[in-house]
C-alpha cells in the first residue's frame, strides 16, 4: 500500500498521526482513500470543486509534482508527502 | 539537567536544571540545582520562564525587579536537529496593556549559543537588577563548573550588532555571543531592540549573518540591565548520537515537516520566502500598511523574480541540514557570489519592502541589512513605519516625523536609522503608543502593543489570543488561505483547539520549521534526558503553559476589550482581498465570546491553583 505522509497541520487533526498507509492506485485515488479515512482532513485536500486544493504541493518519492500529476500511478511501496505551500514566517 | 530517576522516569521531581541568578548591581552571582516542579519546568522555555515571571509583580518594564530570564529547551544542544533554540523572556516595554502595565513575553532564537550556554553548564540564566555601567557577561565552563565574569563594555559602546560579536571573536575562543545593538542602547527610545545570537556561518565568514530573539524588546530590557553582550564559551560536549535520534534527524531532514523550508533541489519548496506566490492568489500579501492593492506588484518580489539578479543561497544553523536561511548575495559579472546582502525571510522582506510600497529588492536588503545592524524587530519596526506613511498619506497637509510616504526609500531608511539610533522614538517605542498619541488608531496594526506579522488582519480573527506575537504563537495566520472556512465553529475551535499548540516547540529548545512530530518529541524527551512523557501529558503541558500566559495578561491589566482587532478591519473592508470580508463586528463578538467561554474557564481555574 501506498504511504501518504504529512506536517502536523494535518495530524493535529487525526490524533497525532504523520502517515497513513492507504489503498489507491493513483496518487488521487489513494488521497481520497485518505480522506474518506479522515474526513477531518478533507479541507486541507480538496477544494470546495473536488480539485486538489490549491494550495497543497505533492511529492511522490521525494519527487514534486504538479497538479496535473495527480492521476500519477502508485505502487506499493510509494511514498506521497501533502505539504502546504504557505507555512512559516 | 541532571536526573536522578527511580523507578519511574517520568517524576518532573527527578530532574534538576542548573540555574544561575545574577545581580548585576551587586555583582553577586549564585549558581544551584533546581529541582523541576512540574512537567512545564522540564521542557524549559517559556513554559519555565513564565511560572518566574509570574512570581513577580511588575508595573514598569525598566525596574530593577524586572528580570530577563536566559534560558533553554529540554533538547536544546541535544543531537535532535534543530536542538539550538535559546529563549529571553521578560515584561516587555513593548507589549503592554492600556493600563500601562507590561506583559510578560518571551522571544526565541537560533544557533550555537543556546547550545554554548547548557555546554557551560547552564540550563538558566536569571539577570537581575542593574548594572552601575555597561558590561559584557562572560560565562565560561571550567572543571569546578561554570563561572561569571563581568567585563566593562566602554569598547562595545555604539557598535552595531554585528560589530559586537565580531569584537568578541576576535577575544574568545570556542565562544558564542548574544549582543544588542544601537537600538538596545537607546532602549528609552526603542523598545522593539532584538537581541542578536551568532552564528557559526557568522563567525567564519565575517558576514553580518546573526540570528534573532527579535519579538517583545527583550533587547530593550537589556539595554535597560546595561549588558551589551553575552559570551558563552565552553567546549562542544555533544553526546554520542544514538540511533533513534539519528532516525528523527533523517525524518525531519527528508520528510514533508521541513520541506517548506528546504531547497528546491533538496526536495523542498525554497523557504518563507515562497508565501509571496501562494498568498498573492487571493490578493494576501500586505501593501501600503496591510492594504492590497491587488496591482500585482508584490510579484516583483516573487524569489524567481528576484533571484536572476543575485546569487541566493541556502545557508543554515548549527548542524541543521535544513538550510531555511535564503542568504542574498551580490552576483559578479562572471555569475560568481559577492558580498553578502541580507537574509530574506517573508516576514522582513514584505514588512520592509512590499508593505512599505517599495518593490525594489535591492533596496530591501538595504533596509533588513540596517535593521539588523542596528538590532531591532524587523516586524515592529516595519509595521510601524508602514503606519506613519499611511498616517501621511491620509494627511498630507500635516505630515508627521520625516513625512515619509508609501514608496520612498529614502524617508523609510531616515525612519530605520532614526529608530534605532533613538532619534525617532514615535516609530521605537511602536505602533501603539504612537497611534494613541495621534488619536488614530483604527489602522494602526497591532494586537495588544504588538504589531502584526506580515499576515493580513482581515484573514486572521486568531490575532488577539496569539501571546507573543501574532503568527508564531497562534497557528491561525494562514487558515483562510488553506481552508477558506469563514465560520464561527471552525475559527473557535481553531483557536481554542489547534492554533495554540504551536507554540509546543517555545519550550522545547526545537525549532518550529523542523515540524518535529509529536511521536518523535515523546523520543527525543526519552532518549536525551530519559524523561518518559505521553503526547497527550506533553500536549496539556503546552496547553497550561499556553494558558498561563493569558492569565498573566488579565493580571497585567488586559481586559477583553483589547482582545480586538484594528478598527478598519470592521470598518473599511478591502475589496481587492481574493475573499468576501467576514471579519465583521458582529462576527467577531461571537466569536470572542466562544473563545473566552473555553479559555476563562481554564484562566479561572489557574488562578485558583
Amino acid at each position: 500500500m501506498p504511504r501518504i505522509r504529512f506536517t502536523n497541520l494535518f495530524a493535529e487533526r487525526i490524533g497525532g498521526v504523520n502517515s497513513v498507509d492507504v489503498q489507491g492506485a493513483t496518487i488521487e485515488s489513494s488521497l481520497r482513500a485518505l480522506t474518506d479515512r479522515h474526513p477531518d482532513l478533507t479541507p486541507l485536500v480538496w477544494a470546495k470543486d473536488g480539485a486538489l486544493n490549491s494550495l497543497m504541493v505533492l511529492f511522490l518519492n521525494n519527487r514534486q509534482l504538479g497538479a496535473a500529476e495527480i492521476g500519477t500511478p502508485v505502487g506499493p511501496s510509494d511514498e506521497i508527502d501533502i505539504v502546504s505551500a504557505l507555512e512559516g514566517g | 539537567m541532571r536526573t536522578s530517576f527511580d523507578e519511574s522516569h517520568s517524576n518532573p521531581r527527578a530532574v534538576a536544571y542548573a540555574r544561575a541568578t545574577i545581580d548585576l548591581a551587586s555583582r553577586d552571582v549564585r549558581i544551584e540545582d533546581v529541582p523541576c516542579r512540574n512537567l512545564e519546568d522540564v521542557l524549559g522555555g517559556f513554559g519555565r520562564s513564565f511560572q518566574i515571571l509570574a512570581e513577580r509583580t511588575i508595573t514598569h518594564a525598566f525596574t530593577p525587579d524586572n528580570p530577563l530570564i536566559i534560558n533553554t529547551g529540554a533538547l536544546t544542544a541535544s543531537n535532535v536537529t534543530t536542538g539550538l533554540r535559546t529563549y529571553f523572556s521578560a515584561y516587555s516595554p513593548l507589549k503592554a496593556s492600556n493600563k500601562g502595565l507590561p506583559a510578560a513575553m518571551w522571544s526565541a532564537g537560533s544557533c550555537k549559543f543556546g547550545p554554548k550556554l547548557k555546554w557551560t553548564g547552564l540550563d538558566e540564566v536569571i539577570l537581575e537588577g542593574r548594572a552601575d555601567a555597561p558590561v559584557y557577561l562572560v560565562i565560561r565552563h571550567s572543571e569546578q563548573g561554570p563561572q561569571i565574569g563581568f567585563e566593562p563594555a566602554g569598547d562595545l559602546i555604539g557598535l552595531t550588532c554585528h560589530e559586537k560579536i565580531m569584537w568578541l571573536r576576535d577575544r574568545y575562543a570556542d565562544a558564542h555571543f548574544a549582543a544588542i545593538g544601537p537600538a538596545g542602547e537607546h532602549y528609552e527610545d526603542c523598545y522593539m531592540a532584538a537581541v542578536a545570537l551568532s552564528t557559526e556561518n557568522q563567525l567564519k565568514s565575517g558576514d553580518d549573518k546573526c540570528r534573532w530573539a527579535g519579538r517583545g524588546g527583550m533587547g530593550a530590557v537589556m539595554g535597560y540591565k546595561r549588558v551589551l553582550a553575552i559570551v558563552a564559551q565552553a567546549p562542544d560536549r555533544l553526546a554520542k548520537l544514538k540511533p533513534e535520534i539519528r532516525d528523527i534527524n533523517k525524518a525531519v531532514t527528508s520528510g514533508p515537516g521541513s520541506r517548506k523550508f528546504r531547497e528546491k533541489e533538496k526536495g523542498g519548496l525554497g523557504g518563507t520566502w515562497s508565501n509571496y506566490e501562494p498568498l498573492e492568489k487571493f490578493h494576501f500579501v500586505p501593501q501600503n500598511n496591510f492594504r492590497p492593492a491587488g496591482d500585482g506588484k508584490p510579484e516583483l518580489m516573487f524569489r524567481d523574480n528576484v533571484q536572476p539578479d543575485f546569487v541566493v543561497k541556502a545557508e543554515s544553523c548549527f548542524r541543521c541540514g535544513i538550510s531555511c536561511h535564503k542568504n542574498v548575495y551580490e552576483k559578479n559579472a562572471d555569475g560568481t557570489r559577492g558580498a553578502f546582502l541580507a537574509k530574506f525571510d517573508y516576514e522582513p522582506l514584505n514588512l520592509l519592502s512590499t508593505n512599505l510600497g517599495i518593490h525594489d529588492p535591492r533596496k530591501a536588503t538595504v533596509l533588513i541589512s540596517l535593521v539588523d545592524r542596528l538590532g531591532m524587530d524587523n516586524i515592529s519596526v516595519g509595521t510601524t513605519i508602514s503606519y506613519v506613511m499611511d498616517y501621511n498619506q491620509r494627511h498630507p497637509d500635516k505630515p508627521i516625523l520625516n513625512g515619509a510616504t508609501f514608496g520612498d526609500f529614502d524617508k523609510a531608511r531616515e525612519l530605520v536609522e532614526g529608530a534605532g539610533t533613538g532619534k525617532f522614538p514615535e516609530v521605537g517605542r511602536g505602533v501603539k503608543r504612537l497611534s494613541q498619541s495621534l488619536g488614530e488608531t483604527g489602522y494602526a496594526m497591532h494586537c495588544k502593543g504588538l504589531e502584526f506579522p506580515a499576515y493580513q488582519p482581515d484573514t486572521n480573527p486568531g490575532y488577539p489570543w496569539a501571546i507573543a506575537g501574532g503568527h508564531m504563537s497562534m497557528a491561525t495566520y494562514m487558515a483562510l488561505a488553506l481552508e477558506g472556512n469563514t465560520s464561527l465553529d471552525y475559527w473557535a475551535s481553531l483557536i481554542t483547539q489547534r492554533g495554540l499548540y504551536f507554540v509546543r516547540d517555545d519550550l522545547l529548545g526545537l525549532c518550529k520549521f523542523a515540524g518535529v512530530t509529536g511521536d518523535h518529541v515523546v523520543e527525543a524527551l526519552k532518549q536525551e534526558i530519559g524523561f518518559e512523557v505521553t503526547t497527550a501529558e506533553l500536549l496539556a503541558g503546552v496547553r497550561r503553559s499556553f494558558v498561563r500566559a493569558l492569565w498573566l495578561e488579565r493580571r497585567q491589566g488586559y481586559d477583553r476589550a483589547e482582545y480586538t482587532m484594528p478598527s478598519e478591519v470592521f470598518d473599511r473592508p478591502n475589496p481587492n482581498l481574493g475573499v468576501p470580508p467576514f471579519v465583521t463586528r458582529e462576527f467577531f463578538s461571537e466569536l470572542s465570546d466562544r473563545v473566552w467561554a473555553v479559555f476563562d474557564k481554564e484562566i479561572d481555574e489557574m488562578a485558583k491553583a
